[in-house]
């Protein structure tokens, strides 16, 4: 981040939308501080491209009102609003030249000949397309066209920056690569940005702040190390990771003890502890169990599978109860398909939730 | 080796001829029409009534079939204009509809919406001459009996069902984001429809003027039924007169020669939109 947060950018206050009688997005209460980067993820269907259309005016309102820089949009045009917007599918005009797809937002404003010119040739540099200025979108590749629509978005010079997934139509390889200047061009313009994405890669990388949305709700909004380190419920805590977070049921024995499959664990002290004996879930990151062949105590588990991804090996285990945990190891230690072993969970690394998916802090 | 590839060239070299082959024999059914109507057009009028091989004339070529065929009617100009007059109004009336309609099917919600649509498809069910009398009625109350611009109305009304089915395919084919795109860049209604949108839907266009266009020229019963006086009458019913001949006795240059200038704005146009058109059907054929 190059500019430092002071005032805030967009802010959405009890926004709903409801289609018909159904309603999708319950009030969401959120403020993007100027310059920020802010990631909006969740499941497919979790309405986290509608709230971005929302902002955008593209999607009406139902309830609530939307703030760019202290002006109420709410019922704004889309293009009266400051803001820009790529898509995922690129959506350029087919039958315009590069140079004509990034200027039609000027001539549409009526900007004078001399600024289109000095702006289109900016934004096509800072994009590298200058190149590309007098062919047309379907002469493109596809990352190409990507650029040609984050640079139909630069030349407005908005206030905000709207992008609905723009890498998912691109090959790894390439969303790779787009994700870093993505996250250049950040730093070089400074705008706020809303970026929608369902990928917890991008979302991890890019943002300043993850918004992580479930059925039209705000589960947790958070840096992408809070969201990952501290989850607030058991949905972010196994969407955020990559081999998910391991969720184990067990029961509450104690102050700050879990019993899971038999043994009991450590788990860091509440301040509000639930009554003793109620079921509780008990979360670890893969990475943070151990193995240990040598080790006399810890949990039992046998192995099922393991898959070898050279720098590091995911071994998938049953528990005496069951359960399933996936364990993340980087030690290089001989382990063979149906062997037991134990393994121990540190104390300060297993987060505690309770029946309903909450955090128990 | 060598043999292998010389063999290789050999087949290539059949295929070569097959296809070809096939295409100019082909090419020469669709093409040989056409010159015989024009190549006829050109024999002077003694040449006229002999049988007609060979199709080319003989003696000379002359232009008394076309002196003939101005003969007729008022001439060939003021019907030809009168023709053309009738045939552009329902293409420029047809397209300016059938695109505000197609756009409005394809992009709105509004209530009855399919039912609608599909009241509009069924009109196309309904043989037109079934209807003529009433068309007729119609048109002489509104005052437009025997006027070119009620005929012109007519012809809309029956291109309608087509085109609007034609341009809403059109449209939505045309991907949302597009429109959004434009929106935020701050396009709107015309100016939304005339910069974005329809250089988008240009296939859809052509194919309904296209349409619209070789209906209107070719339309004979509703142009003689509506029409009562010489100087409206249109090249249809124009060229029935010339084919119906004078005392019994009928014209075949003059014939050849009308057919001749009715062929020619048919083939303008279809060159002039060809391009769109292929892609028009195609659009068509998958959506």
């Amino acid at each position: 981040m190059t500019t430092v947060p002071t005032a805030a950018s967009v802010v959405l206050a009890d926004i709903r939308k409801s289609f018909g009688s159904l309603e999708v997005i319950h009030g969401i209460d959120l403020s993007v501080t100027e310059g920020e980067f802010v990631v909006f993820v969740g499941p497919s269907g979790c309405g986290k491209s509608t709230l971005l259309r929302m902002i955008a005016g593209l999607e009406e309102v139902t309830e609530g009102e939307i703030t760019i820089k202290g002006r109420d949009v709410t019922d704004l045009d889309p293009s009266e609003r400051g803001i820009a917007m790529v898509f995922q599918s690129y959506a350029l005009y087919p039958h315009m030249s590069v140079r004509e797809n990034l200027a039609f937002s000027l001539k549409m404003s009526r900007t004078s000949v001399a600024e289109i010119d000095r702006r289109v040739t900016q934004a096509s540099a800072v994009l590298k397309i200058d190149h590309l200025l007098d062919r047309r979108p379907g002469q493109l590749s596809g990352g190409q066209r990507q650029r040609v629509a984050i640079g139909r978005a630069i030349v407005r010079k908005p206030d905000v920056f709207l992008f609905d997934e723009p890498l998912s139509n691109l090959d790894a390889e390439l969303r790779v690569t787009m994700r870093i200047e993505l996250a250049r061009l950040h730093r070089e313009l400074g705008n706020t940005m809303i970026y929608v994405t369902h990928d917890q890669t991008e979302a991890m990388t890019l943002a300043d702040r993850i918004v992580i949305l479930r059925d039209g709700r705000i589960e947790q909004v958070g840096t992408p190390r809070q969201i990952y380190e501290d989850p607030a419920n058991t949905f972010v805590a196994g969407f955020i990771g990559s081999p998910r977070m391991n969720l184990l049921r067990g029961r509450w024995v104690g102050p700050g003890r879990v019993r899971v499959s038999g043994v009991e664990i450590d788990v860091s002290m509440p301040v509000a502890a639930p009554p003793e004996g109620s079921e509780v879930e008990y979360g670890i990151r893969p990475e943070h169990v151990e193995v240990d062949r040598d080790a006399r105590s810890g949990m039992p588990a046998t192995v099922e599978f393991s898959e070898y991804l050279g720098g590091t090996r995911y071994i998938y285990t049953r528990l005496a109860d069951g359960q399933n945990l996936t364990v993340e190891d980087r030690t290089n230690i001989a382990i063979e398909n149906g062997q037991s072993i134990l393994l121990s969970m540190p104390a300060g690394k297993g987060l505690a939730f309770n029946g309903s998916g909450g955090r128990i802090r | 080796m060598k043999t292998r590839s010389k063999r290789r060239a050999r087949r290539a070299f059949w295929n070569g001829i097959a296809y070809h082959g096939v295409g100019l024999g082909t090419a020469f059914f669709f093409l040989a029409p056409f010159f015989v109507t024009i190549l006829a057009s050109f024999r002077p009028s003694a040449e006229s009534g002999r049988p007609p091989l060979p199709p080319w004339p003989v003696t000379g070529f002359s232009f008394d079939a076309y002196h003939t065929l101005d003969g007729f009617g008022s001439g060939i100009w003021q019907h030809t204009i009168n023709s053309l007059i009738v045939s552009l109004g329902t293409v420029v009336l047809t397209v300016a509809i059938s695109v505000l309609a197609g756009y409005g099917f394809s992009r709105y919600r509004f209530p009855l919406k399919n039912v609608l649509f599909v009241l509009i498809i069924a009109t196309l069910m309904i043989p037109f001459q079934s209807i003529l009398t009433p068309l007729f009625i119609i048109l002489a109350k509104l005052g437009l009996n025997n006027s070119l611009f009620g005929l012109m109305l007519i012809y809309v009304t029956l291109q309608l069902p087509f085109s609007v089915f034609m341009m809403r395919n059109a449209f939505d084919a045309v991907p949302k984001e597009i429109e959004e795109a434009a929106r935020i860049d701050g396009a709107r209604d015309i100016k939304l429809l005339v910069r974005v949108l329809l250089p988008l839907v240009m296939p859809g266009v052509a194919t309904v003027s296209i349409f619209a266009f070789l209906n209107a020229w070719n339309e004979f019963l509703a142009a003689l039924v509506l029409l009562s006086s010489n100087g409206n009458y249109t090249l249809p019913v124009l060229m029935t007169a010339v084919r119906a001949g004078r005392l019994g006795a009928i014209d075949w240059g003059a014939v050849q020669a009308g057919v001749t200038v009715m062929i020619i704005p048919c083939l303008f146009v279809f060159l002039l939109l060809q391009r769109y058109y292929m892609r028009g059907l195609m659009a068509g054929a998958v959506k």
